[in-house]
Formats: structure tokens, sequence, C-alpha cells
């Protein structure tokens, strides 16, 4: 009991000086909390389907994208919310277009389809903007970042609470078994394809409105950058580091990432990501459960 | 119409599937006898490529023998994976419940690091160099003479190797671990020595293909993922694991890339690629040659 009183308690005062935030600190500041939560909103999407099913996503950064790209073609021509809500939808009929035939048979072509889904979507993009005769778009008259903020902090929460919920529901058992043995599952009675899809889904809507969100932010499209693999990458990773057993996981390894880049990416990119890819095989080896597996696991150990 | 029918694009046609029957088989390889997906398959291509650039801008010794260089480079990459993490992956109860995802994501760190590490070493410049580069006539179509070299190379090295496989010990020994893995162990096979080879063959070959690829176009540190993409729609085309198949997966590929894109333009090439991927995948996941799924 006093173990529950003391995470909420916890919790509470994360959420409170999240809320807080932006009347404290300053507009870089700011903008490292808001890196930090569309890294956990986004991890943990990727974890409400990767994670608790084992079906490696490479190319989340294509619902990102895609999300940014609804943003930046409505913009102006709709209310906000009201593209916010396109951008997921988007992004979520996305996911079904491609998961319906690449989940519908096992193994690896989920994977390599994700892997090359978020090129492909690039250069469709750039094919269309091509068409259209533009190059990059501007942005005009952009929400003030603290509003975008708050946005940003109500997707996260959301996010976490999607995961935190699927983890412990039946769909959830159902997506563990997946992982474990796809097989037995479905022998069992596991409805394993329409749970992989769904899953898929859900996972996807999230980060398109984060992409719609970021757009807004740097108030700039351009498909190479938002459609980039190091944003697929970063969301592994940071799930890898983290634990992508649960909720909990994506908040350790979002806030690991986000402090590493604060401090290399600047400086040197390319090592950065070298570092990064280190770690993610590290972890792999080493460390499979994240830093939040290996912290209950060393807590469970002192107790018995 | 009679654009459709020339040599040219005949030619153009087969020099593509050979550089594909050669980047898919490595990937095949590893895939079929491990169950392990190598997503830096192209990563190592571009190793290759970057070997024989270099030999030949300091040395001035082309890729006719660099190419044995760029072999034995990533075969000793290969053998120092496997050795390192591969094993320990496989040994290992928990990491080996979960291998093909954990393999993936070991992989595609792999394919992180080698890309930036290039990068960080030769700058993300584009590289390439003359080499073979007279122009030949082949009856009405004219071709530079190293994308020759690439075509014959490459299913010289194909052919042997699926020859290889086919017919000799190791090579059934192999096929007998691709089949049945407990029945292959009980009758003897030592499969983490087959297994050792098939990691030295599989990015050998890799090696292979960039030094090749390196004559005729130019290389990137992020110029790998394409034909790993390629290489994966080639074999799911053929049948995952079927080395055979692979290059039958191959032609077909490349007759489809290279049509295609003379019918409509070369814009429409990546969309193309997945569009006979997901049309695979929707009609016969199992690959073209592939027996129905279990």
């Amino acid at each position: 009991m006093k173990e529950r009183a003391l995470t909420i308690v916890s919790i509470i005062a994360a959420l409170a000086l999240f809320v807080g935030a932006p009347q404290i600190v300053n507009a870089y500041w700011l903008g490292v909390a808001l890196q930090l939560l569309s890294g956990i909103a986004l991890t943990q999407s990727w974890v409400a389907f990767s994670g608790l099913t084992g079906y490696v996503s490479l190319g989340h950064a294509v619902f990102y994208g895609a999300g940014a790209y609804v943003m930046a073609l409505l913009w102006q021509s709709a209310a906000l919310w009201e593209i916010l809500v396109a951008s997921g939808f988007t992004a979520a009929a996305l996911a079904l277009l491609i998961g319906y035939p690449a989940l519908r048979v096992r193994g690896p072509y989920f994977v390599i389809l994700t892997l090359g889904l978020s090129e492909l979507c690039k250069y469709v993009v750039i094919a269309i903007e091509a068409a259209l005769e533009s190059s990059g778009r501007l942005l005009f008259d952009t929400p003030d970042p603290v509003f975008l903020y708050y946005i940003m902090l109500l997707l996260a929460v959301l996010a976490t609470l999607l995961t935190w919920g699927l983890a412990r529901s039946r769909w959830g058992a159902g997506l563990r078994a997946i992982r474990e043995d796809e097989t037995a599952a479905s022998t069992v009675g596991v409805p394993v394809t329409f749970l992989k899809i769904m899953a898929f889904v859900l996972s996807a809507f999230i980060p398109g409105v984060v992409g719609a969100v970021w757009v807004l932010r740097t108030t700039f499209f351009e498909p190479m950058q938002l459609f980039s693999p190091t944003t697929s990458f970063t969301i592994v990773t940071m799930a890898v580091i983290g634990g992508s057993d649960g909720a909990p996981g994506p908040i350790f390894g979002a806030a690991f990432i986000v402090i590493l880049s604060e401090l290399l990416w600047a400086r040197a990119p390319q090592f950065y990501l070298v570092l990064l890819g280190i770690l993610l095989i590290s972890f792999v080896l080493f460390i499979p459960r994240g830093i939040y597996g290996q912290l209950t696991a060393l807590a469970q150990r002192r107790r018995a | 119409m009679d654009q459709i029918a020339s040599t040219q694009l005949l030619l153009s046609a087969l020099i593509l599937a050979s550089i594909y029957a050669l980047v898919a088989l490595g990937l095949n390889l590893i895939y079929g006898t491990m169950r392990l997906l190598n997503v830096a398959h192209g990563d190592l291509m571009m190793l290759g490529g970057y070997f024989s650039y270099w030999v030949f801008q300091l040395v001035g010794i082309g890729p006719l023998w660099s190419m044995f260089g760029a072999v034995l480079l990533t075969a000793i990459l290969g053998a120092a994976c496997y050795l390192s993490i591969v094993r320990y992956v496989i040994g290992n109860r928990e990491l080996a419940a979960r291998l093909e995802a954990n393999s993936l994501l070991i992989f595609f760190g792999f394919a992180i690091i080698i890309q930036n590490g290039l990068s960080m070493a030769f700058t993300s410049d584009p590289r390439s160099y003359g080499y073979l580069n007279s122009i030949l006539a082949v009856g009405d179509a004219r071709v530079e003479l190293n994308r020759l070299a690439v075509l014959g190379l490459g299913t010289v090295a194909s052919a042997g190797c699926v020859l290889f496989f086919q017919f000799s010990r190791f090579g059934l020994a192999t096929r007998a671990l691709i089949q049945q893995r407990d029945a292959a162990s009980l009758v003897g096979i030592n499969a983490d020595r087959i297994q050792l080879l098939v990691f030295c063959v599989g990015f050998g070959m890799a090696g292979l293909a960039g030094s090749l690829v390196s004559m005729t176009e130019t290389v990137t540190p992020f110029g790998g993922f394409p034909y790993t993409i390629s290489a994966f729609v080639v074999i799911i085309l053929g049948g995952l694991g079927n080395l055979g198949g692979g290059i039958l997966g191959a032609v077909l590929l490349a007759i489809i890339e290279i049509y295609g894109v003379a019918l409509t333009s070369a814009a429409y090439r990546s969309i193309l690629l997945y569009g006979v991927f997901i049309t695979v995948l929707l009609i016969r996941p199992q690959g073209l040659l592939g027996r129905s799924a279990r």
C-alpha cells in the first residue's frame, strides 16, 4: 500500500510540475520539455503495439509525418482541433490500409513493410508536392508555443493512459499472448489478426496528432525531415532503453534519450546516432527489460 | 512501342537482376538458416562500396581485384557479429525466446551505426569513380563495360552460390538445417559451424555486391537502404529461405522495375516496388514459388 501511495504522489507531483512548467522555465527549456512530452507520447504508442505484441515496427515515423502533412495542407482552412483529429484519423487509416495485408501473415513481412513504408510515403509526398509545385510549406499565424505545449502534455497523458489501460486489459493479455506464442494464442481462441490490426491502428493515431502539433511548432513542413527514419529509430530506442512491457518504461526511455540528445545532438549529431545504436544493441543484449524493468526486478530482489 | 522491345531495356533489366540476385542471396541465406532478418544488409553493401572506392582512389586498383578484399572485410565482420552477438543471443534463453524481434533490433542498431559511422569517417558526400567506362555496342544497344562486368560477375557469383548450396556437402547440411532444424542436429550436423559460415558468406555477398555496384553507381553512407528493401521484396517474391526462388524473384523485380519505369516515369520507381510488395502479400504471401502456409 505504501508503495502504491508513493507512486500516486509522484505521478501527481510530476503532472503538477509539467502543468506549471511554462510559468517557471524559459523558452529554451520549454522546448526541451516539449521534446520530452512528444517522446513520451510517441514511445507509448509504439509500446502499445510493438512492445506488447513483439511485432517490431521500424517505421513509426510514417504516422508522425502523415499527421504533419495533413496539418500543413489544412492549416488555416479549418479549426485547429478539427485538423488535429483529422491528422490522427489519417494516420490510423494508413495503419489499417497497410496493417491489413501485412498482419494477416505472420513473421517478418510486417517488419519489412513498416521499414519501407515511411520511405515510400516520403517519396509519395515529395512527388505530390513537386506536382503541386511547392517546395516545403511555411505555416503562418501558428498558435503560441505554450498552448502547443499543453496540447502535447495532453497527448503524452492520453498515450500513457492508453498503454497503461491496454497493458492491463483482456485485449492487452491477448496481445502479450501473441508475443509469447502466436500459434498457441490462436489455438486457445484469441482472435489474433483482429487484435493485432486494431492495436496497430490505435498505436498510429497519437503519432499522427503529435506530428501535426510538431509541424505547428516548427512552422515549416519538409517531407525529408518529417518522414525521417531517424524519428522511427529514436522511438524504438527510447522504448527499448526504458522498457517496453508497459506504460512506465517509455517515460524513463524518453527522459534518458532527451537528456542525451541535449548533451550531444547539436554538437555531434552523427556520433550521437552511433552512440544510440550502440545503446540499443547493448540494452537488447544485456538489459532486455529496459531501465524500468531492471529497476522493478532489483526492487523485488531486495524485498525477497 | 519499339522502345519497349529494345535490347537496351532488356540489358538494363538483366544488369539490375544480377545485382538484385546477389544482394538478395546473402540476405536470404541468413534468414533461411537462422530466421534472422538482417536489416543492415544494404549498409554492409555500402561498406564494400567504400572499400573499393578508397582502394581505387588511394592505390589505383580497380574493383575487379578489390572485390576480394571487400568480401574478406565483410565476411570477417560477419564472423565477428556471429561470434560476439548472435551466438550469445541464441544461447540466452530469455533472448532466444523472442529471437526474431531481438535480432531485428540488433541489426537495426547495426544499420544506424554503419550509416553514421561512414558518414562521420567519410562525410556524406556521394562518391564515385570512373573505371571500365568505355562504351560498347551490344546489338543495337550501347552499354558501359563496367555494367557488363557487373552483369557477368554478379551472375557468376549468384549461380556459384546457388550451385554450392545445392551440391556441396556443406550446402546440403545447410539446407538440412533450413528444412528441419532439430532433426539436422540429431544426425550430427554441427549447427554452430554452419551458422558461422553462413554469416561469413551472407555478409561477404553483401560486400561483393557493394564493391560491384560502386563501379556504376555512387556510394553514400545512407545509400544502402533502398537495396535492403529491394532485396526483401526479391526474397518475398521467391519465397523466404528459398535460394533458387530468390534468383527468379530478382529477375522478376528487375523486369517490373525497368519496364515499369520506361512505361511511366522514374518518379514512380519506389512506388512500383512497394506496389509489387503489397500485391504479393495480398495474393500470395508465401511467395510465388513458396508452398502454401503450414
